[in-house]
């Protein structure tokens, strides 16, 4: 594809992702699924697969659109603006994963379904009690068998298949597991946010796929599914900022919009820079990927800690700028504010992705 | 300055520990220790226990019928309840329409209110902020008409707190229209005719705020608070009491205290979260501020007594509010990934506070917490408009 | 090269661009070649007339080799280059400490200005003296009454047969005391709001009645002065613009640098050096660089870097395509005066009581104490918080401030 057929592309994508939101992005029906202990909009996972959304950024070799990241990038940022959920991102991680492999019995039986959305993907690394999933973890596997358990992750009630890391004697290997076993137990609680349709998972002797193998390369997945919910962070920042400015336009107090108070100004502003360094960094990284610049997994740590200050930053303030109008259950804002800290803790936290990318800058590497 | 206690107020700290450990109900400890805000019930129930143990009013003077208790005893007091889990006295009772009666209302009023504020037994709904007058109150279009010895009341309220269990309204309304600030404080029943309140779901689903709406309601002239035409004063002087109130010192002291055992747990990898030099540096940070904040209390408290007209109010709200949030987001970082789950109230999950989900004991109200946690800055006058006020008081900009 | 810093070095580079790649190749090799004469070990301890006449023979230089004012037109001695050119001769000029921060100034603003609206007569008479670095132009804009509100500036002009009388002062003019030229606002009609009454010029620095008086600063800067005018005259053909319109044409003067580089640390040492710092330093018998405190300061440090650079690239990319780059470049002074401010602090932390103590030869953009002392680049060319009403304004479309000044003479405001 040329650069300028890629450009329209994408275009196109944020177009038609804008217009299934119209429909289905409605106060009330994002309401509503906080309301539900699993709270998934089936309706408009059907209308995003009608649309192909799973398989945009899967190569077209593998069935997918082969937009690559960037096309996900794109899609995930109107994701991120509406506050919706889709679990978009797992698809082409799983794909990624399966083509790499060598295993071809799993690529062959699961790589269309997913593709086609007829199958949901969620990827679940962080452990109950552990501070990152960027350590070694303790689910154990012998072989094809799982044991152990995964914090809460998103789309883990409602997915077919989630891709784990565990622990092969001594070493993170990374896994396949249908979750549709009598080895596998699902438990779910209300949330902070329903609307991720969180679920904790625990393995008896459950059986799964063996992908990939190694630390550096579950580095890597992580650092992929960290760049892409960037975007949807950056998406979701970006429409706390434009909601605060069509507030501060709006509302008067003391004879004036309340925009035209610095107080109010100044931390508009605040958010814009935010978000801008974020864009900068994802933008970066995405480029880096693209590239083949092997030190894209740090700039994806250092897009993913931009995104999440900036998000948690303008969902925030966008509550203050709306006064007590903000803390109510009827306005949009809190709606953000939850999404910003389940998108912000779902990876891991902030300090665990600031080790990594210290690590991986190098920083530490030259101490030694 | 010199804080330590002398003999006398240090036997007194050991009476309210006494009377803490034997007459502090175990629900309502427990309750707070699990980080949930008290109930209505709990604090008038507690307030009763306070005032039959003969503590009339650990806040009040003794000319008000109250204990007459000095400041650093009313402080002791507060302090040792908030550190054992008890609820704090009403403040809306205590702090703010209490004394307002009690300093500019007529007799009557002050007879009719008096001991009722002491046992506990009434709930003020406060209606001041209108849909298009919330920061600018002044902009309040509530108008109260005298006819014969009655006012009639027409106008729209919004986010009283409490208005739906309140059996006390005080209004804030416009007597003089010619006036720029011809307002009046009056009293209502909220069972009166033409009350009509309809109740606003806040963030984290939770119902205390209120549409609290005057269709021509009849009051009698009886129900002035003070002098008509001085509304605004009062307002201000009452503002101001509230805000020095959500400095909350006992309450933040308490959630640093959580704070400090949260982060000293045994995580399942091992590791303590007080042992991250980061953590540790930000959370001595927070401890300093509370310090800080305690002291200005303290000096505000004896200044008032000398009748300073500085709005202090405004600042310990400012910092006080913002170290109930910085706490609070420490607290979310320290539950790490049991923060994922949402913890209902007590009162409205099936189990009752016996069985709770999983997580550490404190989990559930830090949780809760986060949603709630968003209004502080906002309440009793948003923090960008108190540093304004503050711009203008102290630094006479 | 560890891969650290190959990570950390400027990207700004445009791939596709070849002819770009080249310039920069020939511009380093050029700069290899007579940069040393010019910098380092050479400027040690040079008073500051034998350091400015060494900045000049290093500015005639570059001039002969059409590196001089890359942007401005040949005609008058300019490269007649492009601005994505200046801006990759720049990148690589700034990895030698060379003597040209007294043309930063002149050649930035005045000339330029200059260039575009003088008679053609002067321009060029005028025009290859200063690219050569002969001449120094300076810009007279504050005053003591005038700062982030220019407009309010009181310096008479007077009109006077041919031309105009000036009387007032000027202050905070960077270069003034080495200047030959220097352009001016002036107020030519106190009667109509203030915006309206203001008039633009260039003067010889060298008429009489003009006195120049050293500011001192926290550091040795020997840049800043005051400005006296008495009764200073000024012939019409220096002014630039209509009578009246000279708010215009300043406004257009700070708008010349719009994409301008500042280097991404703003003078001061690099983000490694304070990483090497915490390695070296020890707390808790630990290297600083393990602490929680300090890693979250560098992580931070690294990230606003990263979004600063990824920024700047996609402005040249924009600039290269012949696209308007977008508004976000303007966020770039407001972080890293404060990142300056910040990691200096931390830095001298870091070192100590050692941090107390003051190099009197150190400079920013080697030395954390000087880079923390001097937080100037958070008030020069716009304050941090009108830099920040400005972005609201103009990029996201809110109000402006509640002006008591507007529409009203400016007489009424002297008061
Ligand atoms: C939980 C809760 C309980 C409450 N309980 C009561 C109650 O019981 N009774 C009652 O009467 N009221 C109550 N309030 C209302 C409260 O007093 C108002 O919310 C508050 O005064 C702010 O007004 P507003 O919500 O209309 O915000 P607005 O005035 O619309 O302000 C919106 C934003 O603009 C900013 N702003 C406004 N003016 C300025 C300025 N001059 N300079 C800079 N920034 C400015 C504000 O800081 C805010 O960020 C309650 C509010 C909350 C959240
Ligand atoms: C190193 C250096 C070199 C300089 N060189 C030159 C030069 O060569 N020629 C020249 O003409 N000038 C020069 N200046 C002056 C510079 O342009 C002014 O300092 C700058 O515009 C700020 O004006 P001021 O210093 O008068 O501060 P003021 O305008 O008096 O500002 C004081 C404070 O008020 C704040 N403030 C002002 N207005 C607002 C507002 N609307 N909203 C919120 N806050 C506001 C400012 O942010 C600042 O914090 C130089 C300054 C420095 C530091």
């Amino acid at each position: 594809m040329s650069s300028s057929d890629a450009e329209e592309a994408l275009c196109q994508i944020r177009d038609q992702v804008a217009r299934l939101q119209h429909r289905y992005a409605t106060p009330e029906r994002l309401k509503a699924l906080l309301d539900q202990t699993v709270g998934f909009d089936r309706a408009l996972w059907q209308a995003a697969v009608e649309q192909g959304q799973p398989a945009i950024a899967v190569p077209e070799h593998a069935g997918g659109m082969g937009m690559g990241w960037p096309g996900l990038a794109a899609l995930m940022e109107e994701v991120g603006k509406a506050v919706v959920s889709l679990p978009l991102i797992a698809t082409p991680v799983v794909a990624e994963a399966l083509l790499a492999s060598d295993d071809e019995a799993p690529a062959a039986r699961y790589l269309a379904p997913l593709v086609s959305g007829e199958l949901i993907a969620c990827v679940a690394f962080a452990e109950p009690g552990q501070t990152s999933p960027l350590q070694r973890p303790e689910l154990a596997c012998s072989g094809d068998t799982l044991n152990g358990s995964k914090a809460a992750a998103a789309f883990a009630a409602v997915a077919d298949l989630a891709l784990v890391h565990a622990d092969a004697d001594g070493a993170s290997q990374l896994m396949l597991v249908p979750l549709d076993q009598p080895g596998v137990t699902r438990r779910t609680q209300p949330g902070l946010d329903n609307a991720r349709a969180h679920a904790a998972l625990q393995f008896r002797d459950a059986k799964a796929y063996p992908l990939l193998r190694g630390d550096a390369a579950i580095g890597k997945i992580m650092a992929r599914v960290a760049l892409a919910t960037a975007f949807e962070q950056i998406g979701g920042a970006s429409a706390c900022l434009a909601c605060a400015r069509g507030y501060a336009l709006e509302r008067k107090a003391f004879g004036q919009p309340i925009g035209r108070f610095q107080a109010i100004k100044h931390k508009l502003v605040d958010m814009y820079w935010r978000i801008e360094i974020a864009r900068g960094c994802a933008l970066d990284a995405l480029d880096a990927l693209e590239g083949g610049n092997p030190l894209w997994p740090a700039l994806a740590a250092a897009a993913r800690l931009a995104a999440i200050e900036a998000y948690d930053f303008a969902a925030r303030e966008n509550i203050q700028t709306h006064g007590a109008m903000g803390v109510t259950w009827e306005a949009m804002p809190h709606h953000y504010y939850r999404r910003a800290r389940c998108l912000a803790l779902e990876l891991g936290s902030t300090q665990a992705w600031r080790e990594y990318l210290l690590a991986e800058a190098g920083f530490d590497a030259a101490a030694a | 300055m010199d804080f330590s206690l002398d003999p006398a107020d240090e036997a007194f700290r050991d009476e309210v520990r006494q009377f803490l450990r034997e007459k502090l109900p175990a629900d309502i400890a427990e309750r707070s220790r699990r980080g949930y805000h008290p109930l209505l019930a709990d604090v008038q129930a507690w307030t009763r226990i306070v005032y039959d143990h003969g503590w009339p009013g650990p806040n009040w003077p003794a000319e008000w019928g109250g204990c007459g208790w000095t400041h650093l005893r009313q402080f002791i007091f507060e302090e040792e309840c908030a550190l054992a889990g008890a609820p704090q006295l009403d403040v809306a009772s205590f702090r703010m329409f209490g004394p307002l009666i009690m300093t500019f209302g007529s007799d009557a009023l002050k007879n009719r209110y008096r001991d009722p504020i002491l046992r506990g037994e009434t709930c003020w709904g406060q209606g001041f902020s209108e849909p298009n007058a919330g920061s600018d109150l002044g902009a309040l279009t509530t108008r109260a008409v005298r006819e014969g010895d009655e006012y009639v009341i027409n106008g729209r309220k919004i986010w009283t707190t409490n208005a739906h269990v309140a059996n006390v309204l005080c209004v804030l309304a416009r007597t003089n229209p010619e006036s720029r600030r011809g307002f009046s404080m009056i009293i209502v029943d909220p069972k009166a005719p033409g009350v009509t309140i309809r109740p606003i779901i806040d963030i984290g689903e939770g119902h205390s705020l209120n549409e609290t709406i005057f269709e021509d309601v009849r009051t009698p002239v009886d129900n002035l608070i003070g002098e008509e035409g001085q509304g605004w004063h009062y307002a201000k002087s009452l503002l101001d009491n509230e805000r020095a109130s959500s400095a909350e010192i006992p309450a933040n002291k308490f959630n640093l205290m959580k704070l400090r055992q949260m982060a000293q747990r045994k995580r399942g990898d091992g590791t303590r979260l007080i042992d991250d030099p980061g953590f540790a540096a930000r959370l001595a940070r927070l401890e300093i501020d509370l310090q800080a904040l305690e002291f200005l209390t303290l000096r505000a408290l004896t200044e008032k007594a000398g009748g300073t007209r500085l709005p202090v109010g405004s600042l310990l709200k400012v910092r006080g509010s913002e170290l109930f949030q910085k706490t609070g987001e420490m607290q979310l970082e320290a539950l790490g990934d049991y923060v994922s789950y949402a913890y209902p109230p007590p009162e409205q999950s099936p189990h009752g506070i016996a069985a709770w989900p999983p997580g550490p004991a404190f989990a559930p109200g830090v949780v809760a917490d986060f949603m709630y946690r968003r209004a502080t800055t906002i309440y009793g006058g948003a923090n960008e408009v108190q540093r304004q006020i503050i711009a203008r008081s102290f630094l006479e900009l | 090269m560890s891969s650290a810093s190959a990570l950390l070095e400027p990207r700004t580079a445009v791939p596709a661009e070849d002819a770009l790649e080249r310039y920069r190749l020939d511009a380093r090799a050029w700069l290899a070649e007579h940069a040393p004469r010019f910098s380092g070990a050479v400027r040690r301890g040079l008073p500051l007339e034998r350091d400015v006449a060494l900045g000049r023979a290093w500015q005639a230089l570059k001039a002969a080799h059409g590196y001089g004012a890359i942007t401005l037109p040949k005609r008058y001695g300019g490269g007649g280059g492009t601005e994505l050119q200046k801006i990759v001769f720049t990148e690589e000029e700034l990895r030698y400490d060379l003597p040209v921060a007294y043309f930063s100034i002149s050649l930035s603003n005045p000339v330029p200005i200059f260039l575009r609206h003088a008679p053609e007569t002067f321009r060029q008479r005028l025009g290859p003296p200063a690219i050569r670095g002969e001449h120094i132009w300076c810009q007279l804009f504050s005053e003591p009454a005038a700062g982030s509100d220019l407009a309010a500036l009181r310096l008479r002009a007077e009109r006077q047969g041919d031309g105009w009388v000036l009387n007032g002062q000027k202050l905070w003019t960077s270069w003034a005391q080495i200047a030959q030229w220097g352009v001016i606002v002036t107020r030519t009609d106190p009667d109509v709001p203030k915006h309206a009454g203001l008039t633009y010029f260039f003067l010889d620095m060298r008429s009489p009645g003009i006195s120049v008086r050293p500011i001192r600063r926290l550091v040795g800067h020997p840049d800043l002065n005051e400005v006296y005018f008495d009764n200073v005259y000024v012939p019409d053909e220096q002014r630039l613009g209509e009578v009246g319109g000279g708010f215009r044409v300043a406004i257009e003067t700070l708008m010349i640098e719009r994409y301008g580089i500042t280097d991404e640390t703003a003078s001061s040492p690099a983000l490694e050096a304070l990483v090497e710092l915490a390695r070296r330093a020890r707390l808790n018998g630990r290297p600083a660089l393990a602490d929680g405190e300090v890693r979250a300061a560098i992580a931070r440090a690294y990230v606003e870097r990263q979004g600063l650079r990824s920024i700047q690239k996609r402005a040249m990319e924009a600039i290269a395509a012949g696209r308007e780059p977008g508004p976000e470049g303007a966020i770039r002074k407001l972080l890293l005066g404060r990142m300056r401010q910040q990691l200096g602090a931390l830095a001298l932390d870091l070192m100590g009581a050692d941090g107390i103590r003051l190099d009197p030869q150190g400079e920013s953009s080697r030395d954390f104490a000087h880079a923390w002392l001097d937080p100037s680049v958070r008030i020069a060319g716009g304050t941090d918080e009108v830099l920040l009403n400005t972005l609201a304004e103009r990029v996201l479309g809110l109000p402006q401030d509640h002006r008591p000044d507007k529409g009203v003479p400016f007489r009424q405001l002297e008061s």
